[in-house]
């Protein structure tokens, strides 16, 4: 297992390193610069120039990469040029709130996909499998814009019995009743679209199992199906919807942007939508830098999971 | 009490499109009977038990009776039928690779067993466990509840699916080709095991089969199944002493046999072995010299020998078999010749030139004379090709002569593989097994290839089709004069085309010589242990060789 980490982590690292050239390349690839926005539209060339060197991007472009390099390496992530304050801390604010949503928006997938797909097989009932079909398709067709709108109007609108918008005011720990009616709306909607893609896996990849020889025999033993689909086929599922969960992870942190804007919530997608638009390189870098690095991890995790769920890989041996 | 353990009438099985199914099939089983249901594929033997099990695909339909001890079974519904499954019936596959659940363990598969049936729980399902284990014969039971199933080799897996299927004692095991997947070695092992469990527990077993050998060793009485009818039904002995049906004679013949010690191969014998003067001039069609492969790879631990110090010499024109158990190594030597596979040590030449030095042009020019047929016809053409397509590929490939000449080389190679010439325009899948294989041939054959390699050719096909393709290659290989290897399991099928034999285990030759010689007088022990481990289609042997059986197994 440790071999299986220590084989797979140089790569990880080399995805990061040429994201971090990437990142740094494609920011300043973007039309318009941090001194015209800071200098304002009537600043003398003078004080423009003295802005430009304060921010160090007078300096060559290779000096300017490596200087960043040196500074992440002593986990010094720069002063924000527009908001002002440290990068560090203004990352870490978005980040809490961000992270909850998004692990709550996880969970609920993958509380959905398991409830619905292992109903939608052990039943095996038209009338639900025509349900849940729909449900499906409702759910990765409509667009998170539209979801979030439906969501506010309904609930918080003409049903006024959840908050249309915001963080829970005593944050998250304090009042966690409050908190959950907080993030009930943003959570959905931001689930919707992970938990039918992952629901429509899950379902096929049991069908899948259950046409197995080893599902023949179980059932040739006596062994009801409901049974074999509970503690054999979703034990058998289990290893690529992990890797499955993994990719739609990916899909979440991107989903959050949009929902954190639907729902004003103050996450890392508000921060980078500020910090693109005002040209602030070292937010930006940062916050793409930290988004690779969250989704190579994740990567990594699933890989291991996978893996680890695996006893022919776990174990190995014969045959 | 007087009912039978198992009394079918007049079943018959049918789908809603036409597929083989059962038309009428009536079959009794009496207390502590092996019954043999045989037939080739699409004569209803299995169906028939998996309508005595209960477990019919969806979508068939069953009609006529089906009785446990004079209870009719046939058309209970689901919970009725879950009280009686793998309780008094229970069912062993031909499969053990895929017929345990992979990612769980051996002793959890059993408890499951045990707890469908309201058996042992926790530390006493653990011990009985072990019982079962030990009744199939596995070796430290206590050690092997903890594998999962991928730790076990075949033939231990397929001892714990006979113990699953024991755990709840049923009175009928119905065993669906139960040792196909297997080795001869295992197999030998599998059936003694199963006649001792019928011997000790009484319990009565159904066994579906193609293998006339293995209804010679095992069955009381033998039921022949053609096209979802019974058209005969005998006594095992009466069966192979006075088959009265031609169907069942046709099958009985189709059984390519292995030869005897009788006087033929002692003159044979007696003669000094062609070898020398001739053969040293002409360069031989293919040439191992000390080859060694390697499976794995030394940054990640282990290296596994896949071939050990192997050197043989194919001569033009000749066939050379190539025969062992899995994991000998018989199938590297082959994907070796055509270079798939990379060498550790030694050299491969085809036609005196070194396949694995050859580059470009020159690797091209020797893949063109060389050619492979696959075990699995279904799986090694195209689907979406039409059968000429498929011949006709090579020929476009290589860019040989113009398109009215190919598609004229299309219609020869059918009409060598006594295929019409309609048969161009079919797709594989509206062909039976045996004439894809025959096409697999042509294809292989289009290029007029001068050494051909033959892996498993026939272990897909049915006995009597089987007799047929062998028969048109060995009438091919003459008529052509193109050498080849020919790789199989089964020695007996090696047998009927190989002039030379090399038995191979571990990934070293043990032995090897003309086919008459090594096949009629083994000078090595394993190659004995291999030949006597065949089932003999003759029921009045198995009384012979059943305890030497055992000797081997104990050694």
């Amino acid at each position: 297992m440790t071999r299986y980490l220590l084989r797979r982590l140089p790569s990880a690292l080399v995805v990061l390193a040429v994201a971090s050239f990437g990142i740094f390349a494609l920011v300043r690839l973007v039309p318009g610069d941090p001194v015209s926005t800071l200098a304002g539209p009537d600043a003398s060339p003078e004080a423009r120039a003295a802005i430009r060197a304060d921010l160090g991007l007078d300096q060559p472009l290779l000096g300017q990469y490596l200087t960043w390099l040196g500074q992440l390496a002593r986990l010094d992530l720069g002063t924000s040029y527009r908001i002002g304050g440290q990068v560090k801390d203004l990352v870490a604010d978005g980040a809490v709130n961000t992270i909850v949503l998004t692990v709550t928006a996880l969970l609920l997938a993958v509380v959905v996909a398991l409830v619905s797909s292992v109903l939608a097989v052990v039943l095996d009932n038209r009338w639900v499998n025509a349900a849940l079909s729909f449900g499906n398709t409702l759910a990765i067709a409509l667009p998170t814009f539209v979801t979030g709108l439906v969501l506010i109007l309904l609930f918080a609108v003409v049903l006024p019995v959840l908050p249309a918008g915001g963080t829970p005011p005593d944050g998250f720990i304090a009042r966690p009743d409050i908190a959950a009616q907080y993030l009930l709306l943003p959570a959905v909607c931001l689930a919707l679209g992970a938990g039918a893609a992952l629901t429509r896996f899950l379902t096929e990849a049991l069908r899948t199992e259950l046409r197995q020889p080893y599902v023949t025999t179980a059932r040739a033993l006596g062994i009801s199906r409901r049974r074999i689909v509970l503690t054999q086929a979703l034990r058998n599922a289990l290893p690529s919807t992990v890797t499955v969960l993994g990719i739609q992870f990916g899909t979440l942190l991107g989903g959050a942007v949009l929902v954190e804007a639907i729902f004003t919530w103050p996450g890392l997608g508000g921060l980078i939508e500020e910090a693109i638009s005002g040209r602030d390189y070292p937010l930006v870098q940062v916050l793409l830098l930290l988004s690779v690095a969250v989704f190579v991890a994740v990567q990594l995790l699933t890989d291991i999971v996978h893996a680890w769920l695996d006893p022919r890989v776990r174990i190995g041996g014969a045959s | 009490m007087s009912h039978p353990v198992l009394e079918v009438r007049d079943l018959a099985i049918s789908f809603a499109h036409p597929r083989p199914a059962v038309r009428s099939v009536s079959v009794t089983v009496d207390e502590g009977e092996v019954v043999a249901l045989v037939g080739e594929s699409g004569s209803g033997k299995s169906m028939t038990a998996r309508a005595v099990i209960g477990l019919l695909p969806d979508g068939a339909v069953a009609t006529g009776s089906v009785r446990l001890r004079g209870e009719e079974v046939l058309g209970l519904p689901e919970e009725e039928i879950l009280r009686y499954r793998g309780r008094r019936v229970a069912m062993v596959f031909q499969e053990p690779q895929t017929a345990l659940n992979p990612v769980r363990t051996v002793g959890w598969q059993l408890a499951e067993a045990l707890r469908a049936h309201g058996g042992a729980r926790g530390r006493a399902a653990r011990e009985r466990a072990v019982e079962l284990l030990r009744e199939v014969e596995i070796p430290d039971p206590e050690e092997r509840l903890d594998f999962y199933p991928h730790q076990l080799s075949g033939g231990q897996k397929q001892r714990v699916v006979l113990a699953l299927a024991l755990a709840n004692e049923p009175e009928l095991l119905l065993a669906d080709e139960p040792t196909t997947a297997l080795d001869v070695t295992v197999q030998a092992e599998i059936l003694a095991l199963l006649r001792r469990i019928r011997d000790r527990t009484g319990t009565s077993i159904v066994i579906i089969t193609h293998n006339m050998g293995v209804v010679a060793h095992l069955a009381d009485r033998v039921v022949v199944l053609r096209q979802g009818e019974v058209v005969e039904e005998a006594d095992t002995r009466a069966l192979f002493a006075r088959p009265r049906h031609p169907y069942t004679r046709q099958l009985l013949a189709a059984v390519p046999r292995l030869p005897e010690v009788d006087d033929r191969v002692l003159e044979l014998l007696a003669e000094p072995e062609p070898e020398g003067v001739a053969h040293e001039m002409a360069t031989p069609a293919l040439e191992y010299d000390d080859v060694h492969v390697h499976f794995g790879s030394r940054t990640r631990g282990r290296v596994l020998p896949a071939v050990d110090g192997v050197t043989l010499r194919l001569e033009t024109g000749q066939v050379l078999g190539l025969v062992g158990e899995s994991g000998s190594g018989k199938t590297t030597l082959g994907r070796l010749a055509a270079g798939l596979v990379p060498l550790a040590g030694g050299r491969v030449r085809v036609a005196g030139t070194d396949i694995t030095q050859a580059r470009g042009r020159r690797r091209a020019a020797l893949c063109r004379r060389l050619a492979f047929v696959h075990q699995d016809p279904e799986a090694s053409l195209d689907p979406r090709f039409t059968v000429g397509e498929a011949i006709r590929e090579p020929l476009d490939v290589h860019g040989v002569g113009t398109r009215r000449a190919r598609d004229q080389r299309v219609v020869e190679l059918l009409d060598a593989v006594r295929l019409p010439a309609s048969f161009a325009r079919r797709r594989p899948r509206e062909l039976s097994g045996g004439q894809r294989q025959r096409v697999a041939l042509a294809r292989a054959l289009t290029l007029e290839p001068r050494l051909l390699i033959a892996d498993e050719p026939t272990s897909a096909l049915d006995v009597s089709v089987q007799a047929e393709v062998l028969e048109l290659f060995a009438d091919l290989q003459r008529r052509l004069g193109f050498a080849c290897i020919v790789i199989s399991h089964d020695l007996a099928v090696v047998n009927a085309v190989a002039d030379r034999v090399a038995v191979l285990r571990a990934g070293r030759v043990v032995e090897s010589g003309p086919a008459a010689r090594v096949f009629g007088d083994p000078a090595h022990e394993y190659t004995r242990r291999l030949l006597d481990a065949v089932p003999v289609p003759d029921p009045t042997v198995r009384d012979a060789t059943g305890p030497a059986l055992r000797e081997h197994i104990a050694s």
